[in-house]
């Protein structure tokens, strides 16, 4: 059935935009009935509540989380049952008079008002922490949007964003509170967790925590500065908001877990205190309003810290005062916030400084609001005072006896007074109110009965009736007192038994009462004095310009952040990755915890060669880091790697040797033919600082790099894997030399994968770099040199050392370079064929054949341009990588056919005529391939990168001086006809 | 030399998604210009329905297959099944074509310098650039694979498969093609050193258990050999591989400038996609490998956790790039999904599953909203161009907004119960102070988003302000399901935290 009630609510919500579009303003009605049914079901429910059987209804939601939609209808939660539907019910009746006509929003105004009833409700009926913050959350956005309504305005805006940010933060706390307090309770269900509150130092943090968002969904201070802002929200919004809902949830949450954790440490000093500070200070604010509704604020803002103390204070007598007080100040509040809405609509104005004469205009209102007033005030007979009388005798209490709750005689006799102040403001506030809003004023002009529009009975009659209930609640204290009982009774028994009523005979209580209704008059009566005192108190910075600074700090620290975090530089990005680098495994090297026990034993060098040789290299690298050109930073770094070759010379490792000086050579050629098209500096920027710190950056990596390499080589426990290797490399692979056998035959797979790559790679380069994706024969030589632009000076019929080299710029030639490439050519490309061959047991192999084969190309192109590049190899690279490729893969199928498994190799010794002996292994084959896969990518990269990148540097050339060039084009096809 | 035996069935989604990117390529080549664009699309999305529909075959299996180098279990299934709903959706907003004029959102060539003749002629001509379908379809597929590899080799393998491609469609958007280009340049290089760094920390594991098994490596901690330094070294160095791809703070900067640089449709994809698979396969070698040394990684998780909560939602404030403020929430989310890692058990598993799942699905769907608030120049981005969104397209900033919702953790969205889930799992694995300053990120985080709803309903309109375009049914459809799937799985997120519990359970 509740699930049903809080569901009719949303429903209602979801068709109010439909009914309000077909009806109009009566549409509000309509929707009114729904929390009015709510209401008349909670009134139907009085007994069962009363005798101690709680409505219960449970329904899972989600399982895995332990959610459960559960509620219970227990006497708090029906009482707040009765406030929420009985002041919605009214509130929704209220604006359907309230609002005019055609005003614009109301549609939507209508859908949400309903949906917050609703949420509303369920927080007050949900038995589970979860689903209790589910709806707090959802009260929360709603009220923002409700605040928010005539969203024009920027201060509405402003209003209603800070409410959000403030409850939304409180609301987060609490989450966390609730989270805590579930886990180590075991279960969410409320009435289990009032039943056996868990306890523990976490559990305190957790009940801080929900009460932070208690505190600040009740405005109370350091938070109460939202809810006057969000008076920028409908009058009749502000009524309910203010009077029964909203505000009311952070009382609410206290009232529901003050049975359980009351008897926490923090629990009393942060709510009594904070209390009764709000108390004051919302009162003295609200003395000082001009506008109606502010001073209803503020006084809400007061009252909200009374009722704070009271349903925190965690006494019988305390908590049925508490209840009480939370009934009479939803009737008084409500019936005020809408008086306030209708004298606005009567009148165009809220302001007290403009309203005068109005009580004899309007005497129903005034005497709706003496009424609300007076209980506000706690004047008897009215509801109001009777809480104010039980709450008085509760903090007198524990004042004299502590009632069980552990508070000293000075600190209760400081509550008191602090009280009994606060309700004196509250009084005088009061009166300032009815003086303020009906009083005849000296100076001011009387309306006019021209002036103000009477109200129609059905506008008037929602505060009429809440007024009123609050009189005759006034009289009904004993019934009262059964009614609320059962929640009272949750605390333990107190020094008095409470009792609502009218009479209590004459004692503290009573006197306190009078006293603080005089000392109200008095305030009132001399308001410029307080004003003038309390203008000389005021302090100088409050919690509203906290919250703005600490907005404004957090803008500012992230712009900061942001300014200095996120420049959109790369290298600073990159820096931050180095930087952890450098810390977490630089930081476990320099703690000495990779050296093992007994630390790695370093032995400076083998040889004074060696020395030599590393300190060479050492120097290349720093003067690599230091230089500035180009050229000289990519020479240098080569210079390391050749120093690294020397180094494995001096190991006894020949190969690594060959093939890492050859590596070395082809990518230095290969940079200086990219670098030929840079600028010929890195930067024109001198030595920043930003230079220095990058370069201790860099030194650091490397440092730490280094350490992690020894460290690692240090650590070795298995034994290296290569040192099988020896042995089966001669008796199943047929050769001598490792590396070689280790490449085409024990991990001829690995290999074959980086052919592979290397095919690909080549294609890459080649189409990426000059989007040669049409191999299409470019490189047929004859063509080119015919068709070739012929250089100034040049000669057609001499006899050339190289054939293109006439396409050449005569200031770039050289007769030597050409007559030594002419001559060398063949011998290399030969010495690259004996590499290939003798690789299985000497240094050398298809790998180092193949950039040796590349680099005579390479001279070629050096010597003579691309188009005798062109005529060295007048082959298609892909063809070359290609018959590779094939040549690779195919001898490691061929072994399939004779059984054997894939990349097998056979040995084969045989005489070979002239010759002599010949030792023969079929991996040769794949030497092969991998050989020509090298020279197809070396050819590649010569022609992109190199002939490429001529060519368009022609194209410019030409763009600029185009009328020379097609001129002596000419006469060069005259002269090769 | 005997051949290994390879579970096809149980490995069927991963070849299916491979074999259909081959096939992709090969479409490339051999299908004519024409209709290349609708068979790659087909192609592109039979593959991702028939995979999902292998992953949910599967479900319930729980082995190591390939030689024990693929896990095929629960937490796999769950994230492979995921991923694959996202690529789906994905691949729906690549194919959408209504809002460049029959163009999509991507360049017709990603080869042509922009701004040059060909690149003109080519938009003149409504050339339509396909290879993205292949290389989703790869980046998928490493996605698959990450979450679901048991061994360090497979784990690299798997992490450069889904790199390598999304560096590609990181540069290929069809406006602001510098931007998209230096985005993809600085992914790319930040992403290659993160891997070296990776494969570096791999070496030092290895050296340390002698084995790249996962399994084997915990017990090789059980057996606790000694060199301890070298595994925190090799553990340290790895986590930077993996944050870097999860964008937790301090390897987070590269996610604003790549997902704001990057196509739009890719960026959701992206932010969706890869940090599913990337927490995926964290979350196991973190608990599956490493398990047996967690007093030793948390402490390290914490700092991270903390500063990326926190910097992800101060950060954010100040940005006026829809899509950076995204970017920057999407780091902060990678910290409250590091908050449930801590805690290292079963149940945060499951909240990590089920985050990333309802993360997903809205991150998606705000990022295709991106794409259709459109000016002059193409999508407007910044955000004061989408102030009064709401009163133009109320639908469409109500579903935005109610993404924003999703991500600031408001109830009745997925947001909420992720969150709620993850720091339950937090509280229960003893990080309550995560909880807290979690918490707090979570209040700041609310705070811009919130100012997004605000701005989009509650101000004016600017004058000249863009305007929401009709998208077609695949953009259409795929932020429906988005908005409908975040709010149902805040209202009965039941089954999918059922199943997300059921799938929570390591295969070792």
């Amino acid at each position: 059935m509740m699930l049903a009630v809080i569901a009719a609510h949303f429903v209602a919500a979801a068709l109010a935009p439909a009914l309000v579009a077909w009806l109009r303003r009566p549409a509000l009605l309509l929707l009114a009935a729904v929390p009015a049914a709510g209401f008349g079901w909670a009134v139907a429910m009085t007994g069962r509540v009363h005798d101690g059987d709680p409505v219960e209804q449970r329904i899972r939601w989600v399982d895995e989380l332990g959610l459960e939609l559960s509620f219970r209808l227990t006497t708090l939660t029906w009482v707040m049952t009765l406030l929420v539907t009985g002041v919605g019910a009214l509130v929704l009746a209220y604006c359907a008079a309230y609002f005019r006509r055609d005003d614009g929003g109301l549609a939507r105004f209508a859908g949400l008002l309903t949906a917050f009833a609703g949420a509303m409700l369920g927080l007050v009926l949900a038995d589970d922490l979860l689903v209790l913050y589910v709806f707090w959350e959802l009260t929360t956005v709603l009220s923002y949007l409700l605040i928010g309504h005539n969203p024009e305005r920027k201060a509405n805006r402003r209003a209603a964003l800070q409410a959000l940010m403030v409850t939304t933060f409180g609301g987060l706390a609490m989450l966390v509170g609730v989270i805590v307090i579930g886990q180590t309770a075991g279960t969410y269900r409320i009435s289990e967790v009032q039943a056996n509150p868990p306890s523990g130092d976490a559990v305190t943090v957790a009940v801080v925590l929900v009460l932070v968002g208690a505190v600040s969904k009740s405005a109370l201070v350091p938070f109460h500065f939202w809810l006057p802002g969000a008076m920028a929200a409908p009058t009749p919004v502000s009524a309910y908001l203010h009077a029964a809902a909203m505000v009311k949830a952070g009382v609410y949450l206290v009232a529901l877990l003050a049975p359980a954790f009351a008897g926490l440490m923090p629990w009393r000093p942060l709510l009594l205190t904070l209390g009764v500070l709000t108390m004051l200070l919302g009162g003295l604010r609200a003395l000082r309003q001009t506008d109606l509704k502010l001073l209803l604020a503020y006084g809400t803002v007061s009252q909200l810290g009374f009722l704070i103390v009271l349903v925190g204070a965690g006494t019988r007598s305390a908590a049925l005062a508490g209840v009480a007080m939370l009934v009479a100040h939803a009737l008084f509040k409500a019936s005020l916030f809408l008086v306030v809405g209708l004298i606005d609509r009567a009148t165009g104005t809220r302001d007290l400084r403009e309203l005068s004469g109005l009580g004899r205009r309007l005497p129903v209102l005034l005497v709706t609001s003496v009424l609300a007033a007076a209980s506000m005030a706690a004047i008897p007979p009215l509801a109001g005072f009777v809480a104010k009388e039980t709450a008085y005798a509760a903090v007198v209490d524990i004042a004299e006896t502590g009632d069980g709750t552990g508070v000293g005689a000075f600190a209760g006799w400081a509550l008191v007074a602090g009280l009994a102040a606060g309700s004196a403001l509250t009084a005088a506030y009061s009166i300032r109110f009815v003086w303020g809003a009906f009083a005849t004023k000296p100076g001011v002009e009387p309306l006019e009965a021209s002036d103000c529009r009477f109200p129609s009975v059905g506008f008037v009659a929602a505060p009429v009736v809440l007024a009123a209930a609050g009189l005759v609640l006034g009289f009904l204290g004993p019934a009262e007192t059964t009614l609320l009982e059962p929640y009272a009774d949750l605390f333990p028994e107190g020094v008095h038994e409470p009792e609502l009523a009218l009479w209590h005979g004459v004692n503290t209580a009573l006197l306190l009462s009078i006293a603080s209704v005089l000392v109200g008059i008095a305030l009132f009566r001399w308001r410029d004095g307080v004003d003038r005192v309390e203008g000389v108190l005021a302090p100088p910075t409050d919690a509203e310009s906290a919250y703005r600074a600490i907005m404004r700090g957090v803008d500012r620290l992230a712009v900061e952040v942001t300014g200095t975090t996120q420049r959109g530089s790369l290298p600073s990005y990159l820096a931050v990755i180095f930087l952890v680098v450098v810390a977490v495994p630089g930081g476990v090297l320099v703690a000495g915890q990779l050296w093992g026990g007994d630390g790695v034993s370093v032995r400076a060098w083998d040889s004074v060669g060696q020395a030599v040789v590393g300190a060479i290299t050492i120097v290349a690298a720093v003067l690599a880091v230091r230089s500035r050109r180009r050229l000289k930073a990519v020479v240098l770094a080569g210079g390391t790697g050749y120093g690294m070759a020397m180094l494995f010379i001096l190991h006894g490792a020949p190969d690594l040797a060959l093939t890492q000086v050859l590596v070395e050579t082809v990518t230095l050629v290969v940079f200086v033919l990219v670098l030929r098209q840079l600028p010929t500096y890195f930067s024109d920027r001198p030595l920043t600082s930003s230079r220095w710190w990058r370069l201790g950056l860099g030194a650091a990596v490397g440092v730490v790099m280094a350490g992690l390499a020894l460290a690692a080589s240090g650590a070795r426990t298995a034994d290296p894997v290569s040192e099988g290797f020896a042995e089966p490399a001669v008796s199943y692979g047929g050769g001598h030399n490792i590396v070689n056998v280790t490449l085409v035959d024990i991990r001829a797979w690995d290999t074959m994968g980086e052919i592979s790559v290397l095919v690909v790679a080549a294609t890459g380069v080649a189409s990426l770099i000059f989007l040669i994706t049409s191999r299409d024969g470019r490189w047929r030589p004859d063509d080119a040199i015919a068709s070739a632009p012929p250089r100034h000076g040049h000669r057609p019929h001499r006899n050339l050392w190289l054939r293109a080299g006439r396409t050449v710029a005569p200031e770039d030639r050289s007769i030597l370079f050409e007559v030594v490439t002419r001559l060398a050519f063949h011998v290399i490309i030969v010495f690259s064929v004996y590499l290939l061959f003798v690789g299985h047991n000497a240094p050398g192999g298809g790998f180092a054949g193949g950039l040796v084969a590349g680099l005579a190309l390479m001279v070629r192109y050096l010597a003579g341009g691309r188009h005798e590049l062109d005529e060295a190899a007048p082959v298609d690279a892909g063809l070359v990588l290609g018959i590779g490729l094939f040549v690779a893969t195919g001898t490691g199928l061929v072994p399939l056919l004779f059984g054997g498994d894939v990349l097998q190799s056979a040995v084969v010794d045989f005489e070979l005529p002239l010759v002599g002996h010949v030792h023969f292994v079929t991996s040769l084959f794949f030497d092969v391939g991998v050989y020509l896969v090298v020279v197809g990518l070396m050819l590649d990269v010569l022609r992109s990168l190199g002939g490429g990148i001529d060519e368009q540097s022609d194209d410019e050339d030409s763009d600029t001086a185009e009328p020379a060039e097609t001129e002596s084009s000419i006469e060069t096809a005259e002269g090769v006809r | 030399m005997n051949a290994p035996t390879i579970e096809y069935a149980e490995l069927a989604p991963l070849i299916t998604i491979f074999g259909a990117a081959v096939i992709g390529v090969l479409i490339e080549a051999f299908v004519p210009r024409k209709v290349r664009h609708p068979v790659q699309v087909a192609v592109a999305l039979l593959a991702l329905v028939a995979a999902l529909v292998q992953v949910i075959l599967l479900a319930g299996t729980g082995m190591v297959a390939a030689v024990g180098a693929v896990a095929v279990d629960g937490p796999a299934l769950f994230l492979q099944g995921t991923i694959l709903v996202l690529a789906i959706i994905s691949v729906a907003f690549f194919a959408e074509r209504r809002l460049e004029a029959g163009g999509d959102a991507f360049a017709p060539a990603a080869s042509t310098l922009p701004g040059s003749e060909e690149e003109r002629i080519l938009v003149r001509e409504r050339m339509l650039q396909t290879e993205v379908y292949p290389l989703a379809l790869f980046a998928v597929g490493g996605m698959l694979l990450f979450p679901a590899a048991n061994d360090l080799l497979m784990l690299f393998i798997a992490l450069e498969v889904m790199s390598l491609p999304l560096y590609l469609l990181c540069g290929m958007a069809r406006r602001r093609r510098l931007l998209s280009q230096e985005a993809a340049l600085k992914y790319f290089l930040l992403g290659a050193f993160s891997s070296a760094i990776f494969l570096f920390g791999m070496a030092f594991v290895y050296g340390y258990a002698g084995t790249l098994r996962f399994g084997e490596i915990s017990e090789a901690l059980t057996a606790n050999i000694g060199q301890d330094g070298i595994l925190l070294a090799g553990v340290g160095l790895m986590a930077v591989g993996l944050l870097f791809k999860v964008g937790a703070v301090p390897f987070h900067s590269w996610t604003p400038d790549v997902y704001q640089g990057a196509p739009t449709p890719v960026t959701g994809f992206m932010a969706a996609c890869t940090k599913l698979a990337a927490f995926g396969a964290m979350v196991r070698l973190f608990y599956v490998a490493f398990g047996g040394m967690r007093t030793d990684w948390q402490p390290m998780l914490w700092a991270v956790a903390i500063a990326t909560m926190l910097v992800g939602a101060v950060v954010a404030l100040t940005q006026t790039d829809i899509k950076r403020m995204l970017a920057y929430s999407s780091i902060a989310h990678a910290g409250f999904v590091l908050t449930a890692m801590v805690a290292a058990d079963q149940t945060a598993t499951a909240a990590i599953l089920f985050y990333l799942a309802t993360y997903g699905i809205a991150t998606l769907g705000a990022f295709a909203v991106v794409t259709l608030v459109r000016d002059s120049g193409g999508e407007a981005t910044h955000l004061a161009k989408w102030a009064g969104l709401g009163r133009r397209s109320p639908v469409l900033a109500a579903t935005f907004a109610l993404f924003l919702l999703a991500f600031a953790g408001i109830p009745l969205t997925s947001g909420f119960v992720g969150k709620l889930s993850v720091f339950t799992a937090a509280i229960d694995g003893g990080a309550a102070p995560l909880v807290v300053v979690g918490v707090i990120a979570s209040a700041i985080a609310a705070f811009f988003y919130v100012r997004v709803i605000v701005l989009m309903f509650f101000s004016d309109p600017a004058p000249e302000g863009p305007t929401v375009a009709v998208p077609s049914l695949w953009t259409a459809v795929g932020i429906t399901l988005g908005a409908a799937a975040t709010l149902l799985l805040g209202i009965v997120p039941g089954p999918l935290l059922d199943l997300a519990q059921q799938a929570s359970l390591f295969v070792r």
